[in-house]
């Protein structure tokens, strides 16, 4: 027995590291997470990309500065957190190598640049054939697209790489995180950059799962158009300073951030009123279930009290225990990918 | 124990069909396909459903549940429909009362048959054979690295939770 369970780690330069991964493939972040000793590891990457003009002497500068980049033929990107720094200087948009939780059909080096930052986040396997569960978006309630390519895309480039790629609903993996002591009984939200998730799960099954397109970027557009100032910028301080349980002297991004952050939490809540509509019963969840809110959308202090507040008004079919915010919200996804992940290398 | 709405939804909807997939019962009732597999695995399990050739029917237990009113909010157009079918079996009563109701098949085809497109579901895989694009990249990513954090594992308990849920999930 005691083998069996230490055939299950791979003893590395940092201490033993167990098999099995979980990644978290956002619109904005790539994330890995890994089990190391009695911690877990999260690698992560801004999944953003703004061009400079190429010349020597600005990748000399990038270099020194340890500002990521890539080089493809004649042009220069800076990727990841830098990115969103060069177009706040320069007054510009960042690009995305994924729009609305998939690969972006506009962005010729979406694909490659995604490639790169899952190869830099996930690293090599521990051994050929290690199962890795990645994160994908429910089908989307609100645009005319389907997330298959997206999914076989991942999954192909996953295998490339020596591992057993499977697909975990974004919504379920923050169920599998933080809804173990409910036994998995809940609702799993990710607001995040591209896209809203929802899962609910009865005993860690998914009864409904689904996305919507209206997310963080949505409130980032029609902030920058209301206000006219770029996305980019509304972004930052979206990320930065906003308190959305602040009543009183709102600047104007402010006021129109919270506008439209009340709007997304309604639109939301009436999606998943109707997805209930649908399904016309819920059986077997009798008690009051808990609702986790994840994903980097619902950072801004005071989001979970705005959610509950709206909530209130307008009420799901089914009682609610409680609503609360996930642990970590960046990273509920990732570990409950790997919560997955080192449930079937157990198995195994 | 009595069975729960959705329960009684997955019934209806197999007695509505005679034959269904799992995934015809999923677009009748709603719900995702694997809330749907873990009630028939349940209904399977108590004797209500039959299970053969990826087709789920009701048993005989199955069909007297529709035709017990204590059954909460059961279809009773469907219980014509089942009593239709199994009056055979049934008292000289019921058989009487059955007579009176008359179904076309044409009307049960129908319905059976409706939407064809979406009763395609897809069973072969296209193994997409992913060359890595990035490495025709240049690049100093893997050079500075991603950016690290660590948080203290609290994941044990969940993993074996989640196992055992899983193991009880597929006895069911």
């Amino acid at each position: 027995m005691i083998k069996r369970k230490e055939e299950k780690k791979v003893k590395g330069l940092k201490g033993e590291i167990q098999k099995g991964r979980g990644v978290d493939i956002g619109t904005v972040f790539v994330k890995c997470a890994q089990k190391e000793s009695e911690e877990i590891a999260f690698r992560s990457q801004r999944n953003a990309f703004f061009e400079v003009e190429y010349t020597d002497f600005t990748k000399k500068i990038l270099d020194n500065s340890k500002v990521k980049y890539i080089i493809k033929e004649d042009k220069l990107y800076v990727v990841g957190d830098e990115a969103l720094q060069f177009a706040n200087m320069f007054n510009k948009e960042t690009r995305r190598p994924l729009s609305r939780g998939v690969i972006s059909p506009t962005e010729k080096e979406a694909l490659p640049m995604v490639e790169l930052l899952i190869k830099s986040v996930v690293r090599e396997p521990t051994y050929k054939g290690e199962i890795v569960y990645f994160s994908v978006p429910g089908e989307p309630l609100d645009a005319d697209f389907n997330i298959i390519y997206h999914i076989k895309m991942i999954e192909g480039f996953l295998k490339t790489l020596g591992y057993t790629p499977k697909p975990i609903n974004e919504g379920h993996a923050i169920v599998l995180s933080e809804l173990a002591e409910e036994d998995f009984t809940g609702m799993g939200l990710s607001f995040g950059g591209g896209m809203v998730n929802v899962c609910l799960s009865f005993m860690s099954v998914p009864i409904f799962k689904f996305s919507v397109v209206k997310a963080g970027d949505w409130i980032d557009q029609q902030v920058a158009m209301a206000v006219d100032e770029t996305a980019s910028r509304v972004s930052a301080i979206k990320e930065s300073s906003l308190d959305l349980s602040k009543e009183g002297n709102l600047s104007k991004i402010e006021s129109a951030l919270s506008i439209y952050y009340n709007h997304l939490i309604e639109y939301v809540i009436e999606n998943i009123k109707q997805e209930f509509t649908k399904a016309r019963r819920m059986s077997r969840i009798i008690k009051p279930i808990t609702i986790v809110l994840s994903g980097g959308t619902s950072l801004p202090k005071g989001f979970s009290h705005r959610f509950k507040q709206i909530l209130d008004q307008l009420k799901l079919p089914i009682p609610v225990g409680q609503a609360r915010m996930a642990t970590q919200p960046l990273r509920s996804v990732a570990k409950g990918a790997l919560v997955a992940a080192s449930a079937d290398e157990g198995k195994k | 124990m009595a069975l729960s709405g959705t329960e009684v939804d997955v019934i209806n909807s197999v007695a509505r069909l005679r034959q269904a997939t799992k995934d015809q019962i999923r677009r009748e009732v709603g719900f995702s396909l694997d809330y749907i597999g873990f009630l028939c695995r349940y209904l399977l399990r108590k004797g209500y459903l039959d299970f053969s050739g990826g087709y789920y029917s009701l048993t005989r237990v199955g069909i007297k549940t529709l035709l017990t009113e204590e059954t909460p909010k059961i279809d009773q157009k469907l219980i014509k429909e089942i009593a239709s079918e199994v009056a055979k079996e049934f008292s000289g009563e019921l058989k009487k009362e059955v007579k009176r109701i008359k179904i076309p098949v044409t009307q049960i085809r129908q319905e059976v048959e409706k939407k064809p497109e979406e009763q395609i579901k897809i069973k072969t895989d296209f193994e997409l054979p992913i060359e890595d694009e990035s490495l025709a990249l240049e690049s100093n990513i893997n050079k500075i690295g991603a950016k690290l954090e660590k948080e203290k594992s609290d994941i044990d308990k969940s993993v074996k939770l989640f196992k055992e849920i899983q193991k009880r999930g597929r006895k069911r």
